[in-house]
């Protein structure tokens, strides 16, 4: 009797995870992250008017900014450094196919990024409440969206990670995801290269995922509405790109030989 | 064996493989030449070959970790393709790596689920094959703390968890102490008596010698020879060995014709008798007043037969494993 490659990719999952909460780099982020989230408490202090803001605001950049580094630096190595270390040829001799492999790396990882966002919201609602301010559903939308951004990140770090090693991994998947917020700049690249073809123009902003898309901290911060549709449309937005940059890997590691 | 001839549970086809080797200039280096051979359900089947023979190549093409430039393979029934066959395989591969934020336990445990074991076997059967591998005491300290010999004791119990009908080891008795070794062949010769099937490789031609059916010798990725000892080795007794001590004997002088060799070995003498001529060289020992220690027919060994066969083509083996 088989395990079903569902009960594969958990199986790999789950291990993913236990991986992941055993690095030491995670708990250096998440306690970077809390500090950063506490530092926005005192920033409020020398403000009367927009504590509010600037501690959602801190908040949310801190979440952001070491979801990504987490995504980043972790999702690099779930792959590449496997190979090096031939941890894999155990794995692989079992009856697991290598896109299982894959999808379970992505989901132990995602697993663990949503435990972490989970908490730091968790801190960002205590330090609200610190301050006399109620519960916002609104604040969610907006972790909502950065959680998508970053699967998108895991998805092409492992892309990167089945292609080459970790450091080359680490630094493509920084540049795209660095292109990715600042899409509007490759929209507008015309403007600062005039003679830039408008098709190539074109080829770069729709092939670099827009990361931007995901970014709703200034819609809550301020207080504008975060419309449904929208969380609705920046979900597939970041199941197709996710699940063409996924699909790339399978068929990079599908192949290859893992001497 | 007797009667029809047993079930073929692993059959190569026309294996060949080429790694690419070099950047600017890359070239291909064949690792694994037209190889095909066939394994037998109960057997221990050696797979023997110098480093970077290609042994290890053929049992990654095997495994699906390598992909090969032509042929086929089949294992208890199954093409190399099709999952079904791995769940009824155990591999441990050469120099094995195991995560090493988990502890014994838990990676056999990750073994087993992946193998879709369910839990009260995983439990039961971690628990036993730790003890089996002499690990008993150490399955919840973290990989990281296992000496190279424990991380091959290690790599043997997991490729044992999904109690396999075929185990494949590549070069099971790496860096284990003589206790390990003794261990791992008491373990091999076991599962034959469970009339499961072993293929393994090694360049330790007395572990071959002691424990296999049957060899493949495999030089610079082309099979040399293959089936059983009797077959390939002449089991002929070419001389005797004669070990003698006290008396008057003077390893210079006075031995009867087809005393070939002697050799003083402290206070002993080391003689190399043919056939014809033991008893004369017996006698002769006795009128000395010598003491014989021991008399063994020397045949042909696996060892006599790489250095005749293979060893003599040295530099063709410089080809990746």
């Amino acid at each position: 009797m088989g395990a079903s490659g569902l009960t594969r990719i958990l199986a790999v999952a789950s291990n993913t995870y236990r991986e992941t909460v055993r690095e030491r780099v995670l708990y250096n982020l998440v306690v970077f992250a809390f500090l950063m989230t506490l530092s926005g408490l005192l920033l409020s202090e020398l403000s009367i008017r927009e504590d509010e803001k600037i501690v959602k605001d801190v908040g949310l950049a801190a979440m952001d900014i070491f979801g990504t580094l987490i995504a980043l630096f972790i999702g690099v190595g779930l792959v590449s450094k496997e190979i090096d270390r031939r941890s894999l040829h155990p794995l692989l001799s079992r009856p697991l196919r290598r896109r299982e492999l894959l999808l379970g790396k992505f989901a132990g990882l995602g697993f663990t990024l949503l435990v972490n966002l989970g908490a730091m919201t968790a801190g960002l609602y205590l330090t609200l409440f610190a301050t006399g301010r109620g519960p916002e559903p609104q604040l969610l939308k907006a972790v909502y969206g950065l959680y998508l951004g970053l699967l998108l990140v895991v998805a092409l770090a492992l892309l990167f990670s089945t292609l080459t090693s970790s450091v080359l991994a680490a630094v493509c998947t920084f540049s795209l995801v660095v292109a990715g917020r600042f899409s509007d700049v490759i929209r507008g690249m015309q403007d600062v290269i005039p003679g830039a073809p408008t098709w190539l123009v074109r080829l770069l902003y729709f092939a670099v995922p827009n990361f931007r898309n995901f970014d709703f901290k200034a819609q809550v911060v301020y207080g504008d509405p975060v419309p449904w549709a929208g969380l609705a449309w920046v979900t597939l937005y970041a199941a197709a790109y996710g699940a063409v940059a996924l699909s790339l890997a399978e068929a990079a590691l599908r192949h290859k030989d893992l001497p | 064996m007797s009667g029809t001839p047993a079930e073929v549970v692993l059959e190569v086809r026309n294996l060949s493989k080429s790694y690419r080797a070099g950047h600017l200039r890359a070239r291909l280096r064949p690792a694994l030449k037209d190889l095909s051979l066939t394994v037998r359900r109960g057997e221990i089947f050696g797979y023997l070959g110098p480093n970077g023979s290609g042994k290890t190549t053929t049992l990654k093409i095997l495994m699906g970790l390598v992909f090969p430039d032509s042929g086929s393979a089949t294992i208890l029934g199954a093409p190399l393709e099709d999952l079904s066959w791995k769940y009824r395989a155990g591999y441990l591969p050469e120099q094995p790596y195991f995560y090493d934020y988990l502890t014994a336990r838990e990676y056999l445990d990750y073994v087993g689920r992946l193998c879709g074991l369910p839990v009260s076997v995983r439990r039961e059967r971690c628990a036993r094959l730790l003890e089996l591998v002499g690990l008993g005491h150490s399955t919840d300290v973290p990989l990281r703390r296992f000496s190279k010999g424990m991380l091959q004791r290690v790599g043997l119990a997991q490729a044992l968890v999904n109690d396999p009908d075929l185990v494949i080891l590549d070069e099971p008795m790496s860096g284990l102490d003589p206790l390990g070794r003794r261990l791992v062949r008491d373990i091999i010769l076991d599962l034959r008596r469970q009339a499961k099937t072993v293929f393994f490789s090694t360049h330790i031609l007395s572990d071959a010698e002691t424990l296999c059916d049957r060899v493949a010798v495999l030089r610079a990725g082309s099979l040399v020879a293959t089936g059983h000892l009797s077959e390939i080795l002449n089991l002929d007794v070419s001389h005797y060995e004669v070990l003698a001590t006290g008396g008057d004997l003077d390893p210079l002088g006075g031995w009867p014709p087809g005393v070939r060799g002697h050799e003083v070995l402290g206070e002993r003498v080391r003689l190399e008798v043919a056939e014809e001529a033991l008893l004369p060289a017996l006698e002769h020992l006795r009128d000395r007043r010598g003491r014989v220690l021991s008399v063994n027919p020397i045949r042909q060994s696996l060892e006599d037969f790489f250095l005749a066969e293979v060893a003599p083509r040295e530099g063709a083996w410089e080809l990746q494993d």
